[in-house]
């Protein structure tokens, strides 16, 4: 939120109350723990149902970025953004590929990390590592850019009376305490709050800011003679664009590491398959949304640039509160949404980290026979230092500095043949595998370094994970067969 | 390999990978989402306060999801 939007006393102690009910929330799961396990710790036992396994889904995939960075998106380009519902969907026709046998084998085989799936698929600690580390990176970032706007977020409402670095600190350790005190079972029960909220301020904002502009009639016929571009269909390049984002997200957000172990997480199959069908229609009721507020922002708020677009969900919210008390009370609702979109995917990434460090590396490289609970202990630990560098981090670097820090998906599109390929051609050997991973990562990060983050309207990392499946796909051609061999 | 390898995909009855026909109905729905039939700035008449264009994408990812949920229901099942 922008200065001079800030919140009363009031509206400040409800945030404050918010924030604690997280820790009780915590506190409570960790009482509810049934062993000292890391089954138990990072994947709660195996035990989600369906509210709350659909709802951590729900809270984990969208993030802060789809609040702010979606509606200062649409704001730019107007309806090509629409992309944005097509993008988010596919992430479960990306599910669909792998997820039915991945999860088959994790309830046989307790997988916690996606890195036990990869060590027991091709037995090679190098490429598990290799793979881990990669996950771990693109969750770093990931993490970073939440606390980033969590900063920005609390200064805005606090006009500034708590500066961005405080915020940042504040909120990351609410965030890791309730993630330590309980593990999995705490994240997913905030979640669930954290996702109703989410909803809850996606439904206000449906309600409210249309109605800024006279309504969607209004906006888009305003738009269509004020900017005719910004209504258009797309040209084929950005249509391009679109097939890429389709790609980089469908394939991409499906293997982040906090999506698979909620799978590895659900208590039955049957709970799974019902959550995805229903996760299937949530763009509509969460990205869509911000592709109208932000298309709203553009009729009723002209004239912005650069980073300040990003701040339009802020401004709307600030011309809503001026309106009444009970449009400055919805904004507070709106603005709790906020917080819990970027906190429920933070500490679901952090969580991630911290099994990743804890399983895939600590365990399997030093200390094989470790006691589970000195390995719950060590994840804990492993939290707290991952959260303390990260704040370092977020705090004192600039937005500008970290555009390689803020590659992810490009980096993390390049495991994707580890599972699409993997779990059903039994002839994709490891040393392939490691092959089309380095080329996928040269590529992207070589275009990206030459400036072409785009080639043709595709992104490098789908460029990079192009290259990556035709070393896949060659590699098992070349392989000898196998006598009963079905790849 | 150990014998309980990926590969024989024990536990599972059934999945969409199997089936043909799931992926070339997606391919046919996402060709139909990407708007790249339309000519370049084309708006079209408003249909629900969106641009034409956009209504019918929006429409292909509302088949999609029903797709989708006929698709988890029907082909995904465990072993029997």
């Amino acid at each position: 939120m922008e200065s001079g939007s800030g919140f009363g006393t009031g509206a400040l102690v409800v945030i404050g109350l918010y924030l604690v009910m997280m820790i009780g929330v915590g506190w409570i799961g960790r009482l509810r723990r049934k062993s000292d396990s890391m089954a138990d710790f990072y994947l709660a036992g195996r035990s989600m149902g369906l509210p709350v396994l659909l709802l951590t889904l729900y809270a984990t995939q969208y993030s802060g970025n789809t609040m702010f960075g979606y509606t200062g998106k649409a704001y730019r380009i107007g309806f090509e953004w629409t992309v944005s519902i097509l993008f988010m969907f596919s992430i479960i026709v990306g599910y669909l590929l792998f997820a039915p046998r991945l999860v088959a084998l994790s309830r046989r085989l307790d997988f916690i990390t996606p890195g036990d799936y990869i060590r027991h698929r091709f037995g090679s600690p190098i490429l598990t590592l290799l793979a881990t580390l990669l996950m771990v990176y693109a969750l770093g970032n990931y993490t970073l850019a939440q606390l980033k706007a969590m900063g920005v977020a609390v200064e805005g409402i606090t006009d500034g009376g708590i500066s961005s670095a405080w915020g940042i600190i504040a909120l990351a350790v609410i965030m890791v305490v309730y993630e330590t005190l309980g593990g999995m079972r705490s994240v997913a029960w905030t979640d669930v709050i954290q996702g109703v909220v989410l909803l809850a301020g996606f439904s206000v904002l449906l309600f409210l800011v249309p109605g800024l502009g006279g309504g969607l009639t209004a906006v888009v016929e305003e738009l269509s003679v004020s900017e005719p571009a910004m209504v258009g269909a797309p040209s084929l390049e950005v249509c391009n664009t679109w097939i890429s984002f389709v790609f980089l997200l469908g394939c991409g957000a499906a293997i982040y590491p906090q999506a698979i172990q909620r799978l590895y997480a659900s208590r039955s199959v049957s709970v799974l398959k019902r959550s995805l069908t229903v996760m299937a229609f949530l763009p509509l009721t969460t990205t869509l949304i911000a592709l109208l507020c932000g298309l709203t922002g553009r009729v009723v708020l002209p004239g912005l640039e650069g980073v300040e677009t990003d701040q339009i969900l802020g401004r709307l919210c600030g011309l809503i509160m001026e309106q009444s008390l009970a449009g400055y009370w919805l904004v507070v609702v709106i603005f709790a949404a906020a917080l819990a979109a970027l906190m429920s995917t933070a500490d679901s990434a952090l969580l991630s980290i911290s099994s990743m460090f804890t399983r895939d590396i600590y365990q399997v490289h030093f200390r094989p026979g470790a006691p589970q609970s000195e390995l719950t202990l060590v994840g804990k630990i492993v939290s707290w230092v991952v959260v303390a560098v990260l704040v370092v981090i977020a705090i004192s670097t600039e937005k500008t500095l970290v555009r390689l820090l803020e590659l992810k998906f490009e980096v993390l599109i390049q495991i994707v043949p580890c599972f699409f390929l993997g779990l059903y051609w039994r002839r994709l050997r490891t040393s392939v595998i490691i092959w089309g991973l380095l080329a996928g990562l040269a590529v992207a990060l070589g275009l990206t370094a030459a400036g072409h983050s785009k080639l043709y309207g595709f992104h490098a990392g789908v460029v990079g994970l192009g290259v990556n499946l035709l070393i896949c796909a060659a590699g098992r051609l070349l392989a000898p067969a196998r006598p009963e061999g079905e790849g | 390999m150990k014998p309980e390898s990926p590969f024989e995909g024990e536990g599972l009855g059934d999945e969409p990978r199997r089936h043909p026909l799931i992926w070339v109905v997606y391919l046919l729905l996402f060709a139909v989402a990407v708007p790249w039939y339309w000519p370049t700035g084309y708006r079209g008449p408003l249909v629900l306060g969106l641009p034409l264009w956009t209504a019918v994408s929006l429409g292909a990812v509302v088949l999609m999801a029903l797709w989708t949920g006929f698709v988890i229901r029907r082909w995904w099942r465990e072993e029997a």
